[in-house]
């Protein structure tokens, strides 16, 4: 009983070290709210780049608010850039946000395991068991599709410059291959001393400096954190 | 038009000689270019001969094209020529060459070895450029030669057709040093065929570079008579330590003559050369004409105070540098240029710049040079350096040095720039401003238009995340399910445990129970082919197996005595082992109601588990 115990507190403590309510914490932190109107306050100063990086990352964290949808699809369009659109896997992995559906996760994970050992245990409330694990395998596979659906997202960065060049090579000197215009979203695959190799939606890749491409999730500093 | 009165004589001349020196093939072709006269006057035409001898392909002839010469094509003639008793028969496209302006123009070779030829055009009496009217038209101009007016350092050649004059400012070098040099050739008009090719050093311990490769031409009179001086520029530089004799040289062809001076003295009153032709005076050769030999004295550079980036530069050096912009933000790319000016041997003009600064990033320069003089030894050789500021702040980077030898102070020097500044801000994407940071930033009441269609800002909450990453990328929240399905895992396998008995199967009683398995199917085979040997022998053997591992002894001690001694209780077990005895040497009548009674006690016997 002891040993319950002490793992039961352990796993409290995770689980309210990993809660998504920062107050307390020194580390600066983001919510759609706060992304959202950073990139409407870029989008007013003219700076179109910075405003569609800080309207995806909030779109990270709250897929389904119309306003963001909406301001995204504005500003691309007045830029005369093309508006990607979302599948259906996309539209219901996303359902809810990303820490929700982990504990979503968690949780179908939690009644599909205690389904597994009541079974072993007792063959009575057969009904029951199976209609619970239903429902907990259900709840682990949203949290699954929700991880796939963000997987591309993770590798995505957006121009925040005018007329950024896209170089033959990582270096500052390398010779430009074509110019990217300001808040275009490419895919970025590789990532060497301070420059993305970076690839667009028509397929055309090449090396662009940090300075100019905003991965958006944030990376560490010259290294790959993903 | 008078000049082209003689147009007949000189391909027979000039054919005859090549004749003489060609290879005895009367198969291949012989091409030869003529002009007639050599010397003209501007508004005068002279006439350009191209000749074919012989009977072979005619390779490709290209019409030469010279700036300031007009070229046109007024005829072909085909003859039979008679040389040295030889018949040849011969072509030639008779071209009017009319200048255009005046000057020494060196028409080139019709066929790639072909030599080129010399037209001396003069400007007419009392136009801009005209020799002036000298004292020689009124009195016989002197003898070639007389040594009275002859300027310094111009040693002409024997018959006083050329000469060659090199000047060095110095004598006093260093090995690597770069001294601008200028050759002169001086040509006297109408001794001259052609020119064979560039002015060379002679011997191997120097280099020429940079040598113009159009000379500045000029006519000048020497000794009373008229030259035309070609002036070539070009950069000296010494390979080795030591004292050499340097001298120039520059292969011409010229008109010797074949008479005797006292002979030709009428030829040189007039100094027209077609008068030396008429009569047979001269004929071209090739001479290699040579420059007085100076000393010159090389020292190796000094050892001692030889700084550690010093590259090879020798000259006087001046240095600038800058960094632009002034104002940037954390990863943008910065250019540190740093400027050399200066008069040297730029080719070793080198420098790494900034190599390992802290917070910066920086990358190989690359340079540019920009030449004042035509020669590339004084000018301005730019390196451009790219940055990248990896912190904010207000940031002085190291002054820039440059080392190199200076042959007046006979010493190494070092300069060093100014120390360049630049202001460094943090860069958007790293930054943690909010959105009333971000407007506060900005120019009050200045809203971009294209903002005017936006959705409005929301009301901020105060739940945030600490990261965008998805929770399955962060270590923390990664360890609940791991530690949730460590927890699955153990239950799982505590209940399985507790739901059998403590003991577990090795590896023997697993081999075993595979054995069984297999004899079982050989018996029931057996049974269904009704023979009892195979049955029993197959029984025995599972059986000797069983026993032996319970036994814990080989299977060949389990015999019908020893299953006797052991299970005498057990009568089928001690049947079986008879019957198996029996059925080797009898075989025996069984039915198949027998071979299932038999399999059954067999099995019960191999799956029953052993007693403690």
């Amino acid at each position: 009983m002891k040993r319950g115990a002490a793992l039961a507190v352990l796993v409290l403590n995770l689980l309210a070290g990993a809660g998504p309510i920062h107050a307390q914490s020194a580390q600066p932190g983001y919510s759609a709210e706060g992304l959202y109107n950073l990139g409407n306050a870029y989008m007013r100063q003219g700076k179109p780049g910075m405003a569609v990086l800080n309207y995806e990352r909030a779109n990270l964290l709250s897929a389904n608010d119309p306003d963001i949808d909406a301001n995204l699809s504005y500003v691309r369009t007045s830029l005369h850039l093309p508006t990607p659109s979302r599948s259906t896997f996309e539209r219901l992995a996303r359902c809810a946000s990303p820490i929700a559906l982990f504990w979503i996760g968690v949780i179908g994970l939690t009644i599909v395991s205690a389904c597994v050992l009541a079974a072993r245990l007792s063959s009575r409330h057969t009904w029951l068991r199976r209609v619970a694990g239903v429902v907990g395998f259900s709840m682990l596979s949203l949290s699954a599709c929700n991880a796939v659906a963000l997987w591309p997202l993770l590798h995505e960065g957006v121009v925040i410059t005018a007329e950024t060049p896209v170089r033959v090579s990582p270096v500052p000197m390398g010779d430009s291959l074509f110019l990217l215009p300001e808040a275009e979203t490419v895919n970025i695959t590789a990532e060497h001393e301070g420059f993305f190799l970076v690839q667009t939606h028509a397929g055309r890749t090449g090396w662009v400096s940090r300075a100019n491409v905003a991965p958006v999730v944030p990376r560490k500093k010259w290294g790959l954190t993903l | 038009m008078n000049a082209i009165r003689h147009h007949h004589l000189w391909p027979a001349i000039v054919g005859l000689l090549l004749l003489a020196a060609a290879p005895a093939s009367a198969d291949d072709p012989w091409i030869y270019a003529t002009i007639q006269p050599a010397q003209i006057t501007l508004g005068e035409s002279a006439r350009f001969t191209i000749t074919n001898l012989g009977d072979g392909a005619t390779p490709p002839i290209t019409m030469p094209v010279v700036s300031g010469l007009k070229f046109e094509v007024i005829g072909h003639t085909r003859q039979i020529e008679i040389i040295n008793g030889t018949t040849l028969p011969s072509t030639s496209i008779v071209v009017r060459v009319t200048p255009q302006m005046a000057g020494i123009f060196s028409i080139p070779g019709v066929t790639p070895k072909s030599q080129p030829v010399v037209l001396q055009v003069n400007a007419p009496p009392g136009f801009p450029g005209a020799p002036p009217p000298s004292p020689q038209a009124a009195k016989p101009p002197p003898p070639i030669l007389s040594g009275a007016s002859i300027p310094k350092g111009v040693h002409l050649t024997e018959d006083g057709s050329a000469y060659v004059r090199l000047s060095v400012p110095k004598r006093e070098v260093y090995v690597g040093e770069s001294i601008p040099v200028e050759i002169e050739l001086g040509l006297r008009s109408g001794f001259v065929t052609s020119l064979n090719g560039l002015p060379k050093l002679t011997g191997d311990n120097f280099t020429l570079n940079n040598l113009s490769r159009q000379p500045e031409r000029s006519e000048k009179l020497i000794d009373g008579q008229p030259f035309v001086l070609l002036t070539w520029r070009s950069v000296l530089s010494v390979v080795k330590p030591g004292s050499f004799p340097l001298s120039a040289e520059v292969p011409l062809t010229v008109k010797i003559r074949t008479r005797p001076r006292k002979d030709t003295a009428l030829d040189d009153q007039f100094g027209d050369p077609f008068w030396q032709n008429f009569f047979g005076a001269s004929v071209p050769k090739d001479i290699n004409v040579q420059s007085p030999a100076q000393e010159l004295k090389v020292s190796a550079l000094p050892a001692e105070g030889r700084p550690y980036d010093f590259h090879g530069a020798i000259g006087t050096f001046a240095i600038q540098s800058d960094i632009s912009p002034s104002k940037a933000d954390v990863g943008d790319p910065l250019t540190l240029t740093m400027r050399l000016v200066g008069s040297g041997n730029f080719d070793r003009v080198d420098s790494t710049m900034l190599d390992h600064v802290e917070n910066w990033k920086t990358y190989p320069p690359k340079s540019t040079f920009n030449t004042t003089d035509p020669l590339g030894h004084k000018g301005e050789k730019i390196f451009e350096q790219p940055l990248v500021a990896s912190q904010p702040g207000a940031q002085t980077l190291p002054p820039l040095s440059f080392s190199y030898f200076d042959p007046n102070t006979k010493r190494y020097e070092t300069i060093h720039s100014t120390p360049p500044s630049v202001r460094i801000s943090p860069s958007p994407i790293d930054s943690t401003l909010t959105a009333q940071q971000v407007a506060a930033s900005g120019v009050p009441g200045a809203v971009d238009k294209r903002a005017e269609g936006l959705k409005p800002d929301h009301a901020e909450v105060q739940a945030m995340v600490s990261s965008l990453s998805p929770p399955y990328l962060q270590p923390r929240y990664l360890a609940i399910p791991s530690l949730l399905a460590l927890a699955f895992a153990g239950g799982w396998l505590g209940i399985r445990r507790r739901s059998q008995p403590p003991e577990r199967l090795t590896a023997r009683r697993r081999a075993g129970a595979r054995m069984n398995n297999r004899v079982l199917g050989q018996m029931e085979a057996a049974a269904r082919a009704g023979n009892p040997t195979v049955f029993f022998n197959a029984a025995r053997e599972a059986l000797q197996q069983t026993l032996a591992i319970r036994w814990q002894v080989s299977p060949e001690e389990i015999t019908a005595d020893e299953v006797r001694s052991r299970l005498s209780e057990d009568a089928d077990i001690q049947q079986l082992f008879a019957l198996a005895d029996e059925s080797k040497y009898s075989g025996g009548d069984f039915r198949a109601i027998d071979f299932a009674r038999w399999t059954r006690a067999v099995r019960q016997r191999l799956t029953e588990e052993p007693t403690p």
